[in-house]
């Protein structure tokens, strides 16, 4: 007994010493803030894929005081459904403008008007004057209106920036030539660029690359801009301008030698080059040149259907070119000598020859008349409705891709308006190129490659024999596949057994993953997809008072997501900041929340 | 006759005396594995010496890193610790071995090095503790069984309630409470000391009387052991005859007679116990709040589990997670237990019309897999508590139902209720006052091994994004977020994934043993 007491005792001897030095909370924290605040009810709706960043916001709004409810949508749809009946006061949300201009990173989500405008909470006449302004002004003279719409989005508090992600790209150094992998932000990895280490396998391996779609929707590309087709239809067809890594506008690997804007930012000229042909696939399954030169014929026509609504059912890109008013093919030299480019002093013509190898001595109507070689040359002048100088960012699209002018109309021989897609069977058809019985594949690709076929695993690409043959963009691998893995991890696992050797998206968590394999490389670029809250402005939210929203915009401290994501997320002040530096910018400043509280509470007393 | 066997055993001696010997080695074989079987002290020390020496051996192997061919030292230690006190115990069993065999008494010094067996508790050796304070006491009642289990389950709190000394700071009532809980060591082992004076075989003290009191209000920090020796007291205390023992007092002592059933309820308690003190010591913000400085930090004394991505440290979450769980699993059994024993009692009792529409209807819902029917519900109404204990108890109700009815049927033809009957008592009546009381058994073992069963599916759920929110530390939204770590912070997942394991394989021990304990055929 006596043991036992002085075991005890010395217990309790132990516990008191250790008494002495704890810190509580109280001590370490404080008591709080002086002013207690009465917490306001938030609730924060988001899918369920960004729930890494819902539970940071609910962390950063809780911290200020704020009671914070997670609505949280498994889809997109049950997440619209969730916007259009209100069932907010704060939405997780996010922008990519993948044109790479202005005005696609601000027309849609800010305008009064805009498509993507989240339950048409943004209305602001200001701002959509200042919107519409921006378009008709070259990118210079559109950075300090842009930097302005910055400013009334921040003043106003229409959003809450977050940040911008990171692009990455994984892929097998050993199977590929990293030199020839880069990153691009505005459109997919262009195929044509690809190579092996080693090169004696291009004709007899498959490069295996990835994507997260397990489906696929067409091949006409004015039909889907969606990702299911997004690798595909890139590289299936050319355009008049492409994007470079840089989401600068360029001519490498497209149809156009060189092109030019005139004075007034409404007209403009496309020089094409004659060394791209049509790809078909013959009985055996295999890439085959059609014979058919890509020329202006197929740019007229293919633009024509792209701006116009009606020209397919279920068009889902006619709004991005809807600036465009007519398309058509110069034929007269002299109106490329009269006509001058827009800001420097130069000709039409000037401007067009700088790239060319034999000036211009013809331009020819028809594709089956030009000879880049002996001076004669096709030209096509697109006119907007009004001075549109981004349009060239919307060429680059991939809707803006060029068709085979016979083939689609070969092909599309129904009535738009009473289309069934039960009997009738559209260009591009999923079913035509799927393995099986319905296989009957009629693609016709100007691009560097040509999708050959299809099943539920893989959509398999052949490169295109007569594409800019001998050039640095002729293609290089003979088979490309991409693998359809629903799953990131088991991708990433697809990665590492060598089954896949590219994958184009990677959670910062696997980096490491990746770094620490020796056959594999990692390489990372910051990207454009941005992400902000957008505040419930409807009288029955409390995010109806801009003290409210101005507190939640200043909780949204930066520096937590930055760490959440290991360094791999930039600050950024709106979508417009992934695109250009207006010189404007926001840094949320977490100790003004409670003064903007309480003259929240002061100003609901008043009234 | 007798004769003639003499001879023909004789006959098989002169012929075979080896084998005979052999069989003489075989049967004190026998006698003294018996012998050593029915020693406690024996056994329980023999089984401390194999878990010490299993747990030494398991962390030093974690110690060692295979690649780096290096050792942490840490690790090495406590390694150490448990080896050295695993020998220990293997000298004591040897002792006691030798004791037993040769039906001697257990020296008092022998007895007695059971208290160094028991402060190896201290680094959290619960085997040594239990095999020390066997071996201290020469009677063992249930009674004092039960306090050592209650001893250790306040030592285990403090102990792991302490580790929270080595955070940057503690909740504000952590001191409070720390002192509480240590006076209350202080108490148990008091309790412990008198229990052995005063409580006998046959006999209990009427001095127990305020004891089993003050061990019955102990029972607030959910420490059900104390709870148990005080109601145990008193009924004995209130039982006139002595001759006659107490129905539901002895499965009690049958289920301590199975070693595994008994860490399952001690485990059991444990949780209970720890979720109900984690309100004094432990800080709920800890658990819930992002911390941006602290992110996926390996295990170490300020976070033994680590960090997840947030920064929150998981040891902390997977403490409060024991709440959520157990409030979960118990809500989440007693509802379909209510509503399925109701139906499954009167389906039983009124054969017919009644039963057949009961049962028929409950068929329909036990058609559907119970995991599907709960995602369907919560995808339906959303994803909160409410909703995930509603869906799971829904589709368990057939089980207990069918459970219920089986007994009732054999129950209604009973001559007790036929007598009843007679004497004129309304069909409620009988149901209420004689039928769930006498089929209570088999459904208690059910709800026992249910718990278990619905702790799983509430993990399972919130693992698939359709249980509680994210940031409540609940055990599959922790394992979830362990998931996309396994590789490159593997403790993230280990960790939650053994609690679950453990609370389910104890809950499964317990009922196994509850079922044993409760079979009248293995009385």
């Amino acid at each position: 007994m006596k043991r036992l007491t002085a075991l005890v005792l010395c217990l309790l001897m132990t516990f008191s010493l250790f008494g002495c030095n704890v810190q509580t909370k109280t001590d370490v924290k404080g008591e709080g803030s002086d002013v207690e605040l009465e917490s306001i009810p938030l609730t924060l709706l988001g899918q369920s894929a960004n729930e890494k960043d819902l539970n940071v916001i609910r962390d950063l709004l809780t911290q200020q005081g704020f009671d914070v409810t997670i609505n949280m949508q498994p889809d997109r749809g049950s997440y619209m459904s969730q916007i259009d009946a209100g069932n907010y006061d704060i939405t997780f949300t996010g922008w990519a403008s993948i044109s790479g201009n202005g005005d696609y990173a601000t027309r849609g989500i800010f305008h009064s008007e805009g498509d993507s405008n989240l339950g048409h909470n943004i209305h602001d006449d200001r701002l959509d004057e200042l919107i519409e302004e921006a378009a008709t002004l070259t990118y210079e003279e559109s950075i300090p209106l842009y930097a302005e719409i910055e400013k009334i989005l921040i003043d106003e508090a229409y959003i809450a920036p977050l940040y911008v992600g990171t692009k990455v790209e994984a892929y097998n150094k050993e199977v590929v030539d990293g030199e020839t992998v880069g990153i691009y932000a505005a459109r997919a990895e262009p195929f044509e660029l690809f190579d092996f280490v080693d090169e004696s396998k291009r004709d007899t391996d498959t490069l295996y690359l990835w994507q997260i779609e397990n489906y696929y929707t067409t091949a006409d590309p004015i039909k889907s801009n969606e990702n299911s087709t997004y690798m595909t239809n890139y590289n299936m067809y050319t355009r008049l301008v492409n994007f470079n890594d840089q989401m600068e506008i360029t001519t490498n690997s497209a149809l156009s030698r060189d092109y030019a804007v005139a004075e007034g930012n409404q007209e403009f000229y496309f020089i094409l080059r004659d060394d791209i042909y049509f790809a078909m696939v013959d009985s055996n399954k295999q890439a085959v040149d059609s014979g058919v030169l890509v020329g202006g014929e197929d740019v007229v026509f293919s633009l024509d259907r792209a701006k116009d609504k009606d020209s397919v059912p279920n068009h889902a890109t006619y709004s991005l070119h809807e600036n465009i008013d007519t398309v058509e093919i110069v034929t007269d030299l002299s109106e490329l000598e009269n006509t001058m480019e827009s800001a420097t002093g130069s000709t039409i013509l000037e401007a067009l020859s700088d790239a060319l190898d034999t000036p211009v001595s013809e331009l020819v109507a028809s594709k089956d008349e030009v000879d880049n070689a002996s001076g004669k040359y096709q030209v096509v002048k697109i006119t907007a409705k009004s001075a549109f100088p981004q349009m060239l960012n919307f060429l680059g699209h991939h809707s803006a891709s060029i068709l085979c002018k016979e083939q689609v109309e070969k092909i599309n021989t129904y009535d738009v308006a009473t289309y069934d897609p039960a009997t009738d069977i559209a260009y591009g058809d999923p079913a035509t190129v799927t393995e099986g019985p319905d296989y009957d594949n009629q693609i016709y690709a100007s691009g560097p490659y040509i999708l050959v076929y299809k099943n539920d695993y893989e959509l398999v690409m052949q490169k295109n024999p007569n594409y800019m043959v001998g050039t640095e963009y002729e293609p290089k691998i003979k088979t490309i596949s991409i693998k359809m893995i629903p799953d990131a991890d088991s991708a990433l696992n697809a990665l590492r057994s060598g089954e896949v050797h590219m994958l184009n998206s990677l959670d910062v968590e696997k980096w490491s993953v990746v770094e620490g394999d020796e056959k594999l490389a990692l390489k990372t670029q910051p990207g454009i997809a941005e992400k902000h809250l957008i505040f419930n402005t409807s009288e029955n939210s409390v995010c109806s008072d801009l003290n409210v929203r101005k507190a939640i915009q200043n909780a949204m401290d930066q520096n937590a997501f930055i760490a959440v994501y290991e360094n791999s997320v930039f600050p950024v002040t709106s979508p417009i900041g992934t695109i250009m530096d207006t010189g404007y910018s926001f840094t949320p400043d977490p100790s003004l929340v409670q003064g903007y509280l309480i003259e929240y509470f002061n100003s609901k007393q008043e009234s | 006759m007798v004769q003639k066997m003499n001879l023909s055993a004789d006959h098989v001696n002169v012929k075979g005396t080896g084998r005979a010997a052999e069989t003489t080695n075989q049967y004190i074989k026998r006698t003294q594995a018996r012998k050593l079987k029915h020693s406690q002290e024996y056994t329980s020390s023999r089984f401390a010496f194999g878990a010490s020496l299993a747990i030494g051996v398991v962390i030093l192997l974690f110690s060692i890193d295979f690649a780096e061919k290096s050792i942490s030292p840490v690790a090495a230690v406590v390694a150490a610790v448990f080896l050295v006190e695993s020998a220990f115990e293997l000298l004591i069993s040897l002792l006691l071995r030798s004791a037993v065999l040769q039906d001697r008494e257990i020296s008092r010094s022998l007895r007695l090095s059971g208290l160094l067996s028991a402060v190896m508790v201290l680094n959290g050796n619960i085997f040594a503790f239990i095999a020390g304070f066997t071996c201290m006491q020469k009677e063992k009642t249930l009674e004092y069984t039960l306090s050592i289990y209650m001893t250790l389950t306040t030592v285990c709190i403090v102990l792991v309630s302490a580790l929270n000394l080595f955070k940057e700071y503690v909740a504000d009532t952590f001191l409070l409470g720390m002192y509480l809980l240590a006076g209350l060591i202080v108490f148990d082992l008091l309790a412990m000391f008198l229990i052995s004076k005063w409580v006998k075989r046959r006999t209990t003290d009427k001095k127990m009387l305020p004891l089993a009191i003050c061990l019955i209000l102990s029972a607030v920090t959910g420490n059900v052991f104390a709870l148990l020796i005080g109601i145990i007291s008193i009924s004995k205390l209130c039982h006139k005859d002595k001759e006659i023992s107490i129905e539901w007092i002895d499965i009690i002592n049958r289920l301590f007679r199975n070693n595994m059933s008994i860490m399952g309820m001690f485990v059991v308690v444990f949780l209970i116990s720890l979720s109900l003190c984690s309100y004094l010591t432990f800080d709920y913000s800890i658990a819930v709040e992002n911390n941006y400085t602290a992110m996926l930090i390996a295990p170490c004394l300020e976070y033994p589990f680590g960090t997840d991505n947030f920064g929150r440290c998981v040891f902390t979450r997977i403490v409060f997670g024991a709440r959520i769980s157990l409030v979960i699993g118990m809500l989440a059994t007693a509802a379909p237990l209510i509503f399925g024993g109701l139906l499954g009692a009167v389906a039983g009792y009124y054969s017919g019309k009644i039963e057949n529409i009961i049962m028929r209807i409950l068929d329909v819902l036990y058609a559907v897999p119970s995991i599907l029917l709960a995602i369907a519900i919560v995808a339906a109404f959303g994803a909160n508590t409410t909703n995930l204990i509603l869906a799971l108890s829904v589709s368990s109700i057939p089980v207990y139902a069918r459970t219920v009815r089986a007994t009732v049927m054999g129950l209604s033809n009973a001559e007790f209720v036929e007598a009843a009957r007679a004497c004129g008592a309304r069909d409620w009546v009988i149901i209420i006052k004689h039928i769930i009381p006498n089929s209570l058994a088999p459904i208690i073992v059910r709800a026992t091994m249910g718990i278990g069963t619905a702790v799983l599916s509430t993990s399972s759920m919130s693992y698939l994004g359709l249980g509680v929110e994210p940031h409540i530390p609940e055990w599959g939204n922790i394992l979830k977020i362990g998931s996309s770590y396994l590789e490159t912070n593997p403790y993230l997942a280990i960790f939650p994934g053994l609690a679950i394991m453990l609370i389910v394989l104890a809950f499964n021990f317990f009922g196994d043993g509850l079922r044993d304990a409760t079979d009248p055929k293995l009385k």
